[in-house]
């Protein structure tokens, strides 16, 4: 008896759930309530989540009655795996704000819907944007995203340390890096610190000594990455290490201090980074006030690293329309300000007039980013870096030559971008 | 039915009277065995859900080029996924790292385990206070250990070098890194073996003990001969479970060396997780947690075998 009146307990309120929610969602359907879901990796550590959560989220609710944006914020570094976990339990979100290098990646596993053909907008909009950022999301023929912002890597130092090792100004080119890298090391410190060897951290040496990865059509690395002028960029960089001129972190990030540590401590002058390393000093390591200039330069100019994020609608979304508004929204001017002001460089064309006016700093990233270049398009970028990042330590270890390192290297890139 | 129908029909009442009962016990018997299995069904389904099917999924995934969108077409491959492992040098490399690390901290978590559990067995002052210290690590998460161990071995300005004035490049090179990683395995895991020993000698009777003390037995000897054949199956108990825990490290080689530097340190689960979660390549993952799966058993295997008593043995 007693457990009869349970189950029927259970069912009643079983039922009563069901119609409950069955209800609340007509009456937010009655009322046209759309809810979109954004998954992106803004630093919760600085100001972007809060500028984006309090400012800019709201302003466009507020303008665009019926939507609401659930934002979902998740760490950098578990975004990826997020995401491949989605994409096998089919639980993608309407939007991501996908790191520019996954695009081909999602793309070419067939989650992302193509822009250039389900969104009457992305004409208009893509005329709006940088050409350069707006390349990373082709593949294959279509678009599959529109750039939402964008960095790249510049000299960054601080002034107190260049001063201490007698300089008066960073080093303009290769020949001023290596006699300034004596120099502080005379003194004490390191010249450049870098804190890899993926291309992220030395694609900027190669493509300013004029070499390359690969071809112009993205389908052969032997002969560029292991190609005379890439080569001796690399062999300046394993001179300046093996003369115990750069600190052992480009090897192994546990040998010494990071970059901003170092940096901060006195130990390191400059370092290659991007447009959030001037936001992160300061408020984390306030006693430095960095300086920024251009990458030195090579013979083949001052050529940096394309980085940055591009806003990406999955095919699995149900509001297309929502997202789509949201889109042209976050490329509008308000929104792409306001980012700015939190340390994301705009991608709309219109910014290069008002950019500098938000950080002088700006004007150095834009700048550099006229002349740099993007990574290899290609859904194997991340195992191509791997590559790229091993082969090229083992140079520094000095367990292969450069050249020995570089040729290694290519021929798996080879087979890699078959 | 074979009794009845060899029987005369004159002793047909006997007979049937007789299976009577028997048909009340049998039909009890099915009830019994019924309901055991009734009570077996929620533990069996939660274990085939969550590993029978996990391993019997994971062995299909490699044997494909793995799609990972639901509903899209998989690429055939065999046992393609699996003659690539014995070909991949990076797969050996992380199969000798594993081996070394488990080496290193099975014996050594046992060896000391017992030591500090056969102290903190005695009538000592503070027993209470030791326990729990020695407890601590079992109970600390292995992110925060793990990323404490880094700052300790750091090269430049790390804690060890500066304390001991050295200029060891502890992370920076294969054997070296293993060493740490070893030592975090230890340190972590003695709490873990010493509790389990505990229990295990509180259970060793205490006539036992008293007996061999009479016959003039002292402490070592005691142990030797009276404690430890009592906890044999204690001991084979840890030795199973660390063996398995060893080949299973990961959270640590992730967070420290995530692999490096130059794939140096790689073990298998982070491997196996590289070659899953970051090249997508679910097919071949899949291979390596597969052959993990069969490595572990096996050697589950021969441990139950090598620590069978005599007696069983030769039953």
């Amino acid at each position: 008896m007693r457990l009869r009146r349970l189950t029927i307990l259970l069912v009643v309120g079983v039922v009563v759930a069901i119609t409950a929610t069955a209800a609340a969602a007509r009456i937010n359907s009655a009322r046209g309530t759309t809810t979109i879901t954004f998954w992106d990796a803004y630093s919760t550590g600085g100001p972007e989540v809060q500028h984006l959560e309090k400012v800019v989220i709201p302003a466009f609710e507020k303008s665009h009655p019926g939507i609401v944006v659930k934002d979902v914020t998740i760490p950098y570094d578990s975004l990826h795996q997020k995401l491949v976990t989605a994409v096998a339990g089919g639980q993608l979100p309407d939007l991501v704000r996908s790191d520019i290098i996954w695009v081909p990646e999602l793309a070419n596993l067939g989650v992302l819907a193509p822009l250039d053909k389900v969104m009457p907008s992305f004409k208009t909009m893509s005329k709006a944007v940088f050409p350069g950022p707006l390349a990373t999301n082709y593949w294959k023929g279509h678009y599959y995203g529109l750039p939402l912002d964008t960095n790249t890597r510049i000299w960054l130092y601080n002034p107190a340390a260049l001063q201490a090792i007698g300089a008066s100004a960073p080093p303009a080119n290769f020949s001023q890096l290596q006699s300034m890298s004596a120099q502080a090391k005379a003194k004490g410190y390191d010249l450049y610190a870098e804190s890899g060897t993926s291309c992220w951290n030395l694609c900027p040496w190669i493509w300013s000594n004029g070499g390359s990865i690969t071809n112009k059509t993205y389908t052969q690395a032997t002969g560029f990455l292991n190609g005379p002028k890439a080569v001796a960029a690399i062999q300046m960089l394993v001179n300046l290490y093996k003369a115990g001129e750069m600190p052992g972190i480009i090897v192994d990030s546990n040998a010494g201090l990071g970059t901003y540590d170092g940096i901060n401590q006195n130990k390191y002058v400059g370092m290659l980074d991007g447009p959030w390393a001037l936001s992160i000093f300061a408020s984390a390591y306030k006693k430095t006030q960095l300086a920024a200039s251009l990458v030195p330069a090579g013979p083949g100019g001052s050529v940096s690293v394309v980085g940055g994020e591009d806003i990406v609608m999955t095919k699995a979304s149900k509001h297309q329309q929502a997202a789509e508004e949201f889109m042209q929204y976050m490329l509008g001017t308000y929104a792409q300000t306001q980012m700015a002001r939190a340390g994301q460089m705009p991608v709309i064309k219109t910014s290069s007039k008002w950019l500098t006016k938000i950080h002088p700093y700006y004007a150095t990233y834009l700048k550099q980013i006229a002349t740099a270049k993007p990574r290899t398009p290609t859904p194997k970028w991340t195992q191509i870096d791997q590559v790229i990042t091993t082969d090229v330590a083992k140079a520094f270890t000095g367990s292969e030559s450069v050249q020995q390192a570089l040729t290694e290297a290519a021929t798996q890139i080879d087979s890699l971008l078959k | 039915m074979t009794a009845s129908s060899s029987s005369t029909p004159g002793s047909l009442g006997r007979s049937a009277a007789a299976l009577r009962p028997r048909r009340r016990t049998a039909s009890r018997r099915r009830r019994e065995v019924l309901s055991a299995y009734l009570f077996l069904a929620p533990g069996f389904v939660v274990f085939a859900t969550i590993i029978l099917y996990p391993i019997v999924r994971a062995f299909q995934i490699s044997l494909y080029q793995w799609s990972l969108v639901p509903g899209t077409a998989s690429k055939w491959l065999g046992l393609h996924n699996y003659g690539r492992a014995i070909h991949d040098p990076l797969f050996w490399r992380g199969l000798e790292n594993a081996a070394f690390y488990m080496a290193l901290t099975v014996p050594a978590q046992i060896v000391l385990g017992m030591a500090v559990a056969v102290l903190l067995d005695a009538r000592i002052p503070g027993r209470g206070f030791f326990r729990a210290v020695y407890y601590i690590p079992v109970v600390t998460s292995w992110v925060v250990v793990s990323l404490l161990f880094r700052y300790l071995f750091i090269t430049e300005g790390g804690f060890v070098n500066s304390e001991l004035h050295l200029h060891v490049n502890w992370l920076g090179q294969r054997w070296t890194a293993m060493l740490v990683l070893g030592f975090l395995g230890i340190w972590k895991g003695i709490g873990w073996s010493m509790v389990i020993f505990l229990g295990a000698l509180q259970s060793v009777p205490a006539e036992l003990k008293e007996a061999a003390a009479v016959d003039g037995a002292k402490a070592w000897a005691r142990f030797r001969a009276v404690s430890l054949p009592a906890m044999r199956p204690v001991i084979a108990f840890v030795t199973i479970l660390l063996v398995i825990g060893g080949f299973n490290v990961f959270i640590s080689v992730y967070l420290i060396t995530q692999g490096g530097p130059l794939q140096e340190t790689q073990v298998l689960l982070t491997y196996m997780y590289q070659e899953a979660f970051s090249y997508l390549d679910f097919g071949y993952g899949s291979a390596l947690a597969f052959i993990l799966t069969l490595i572990v058993f096996v050697l589950a295997l021969v441990q139950l075998r090598l620590f069978r008593r005599p007696s069983e043995a030769r039953a």
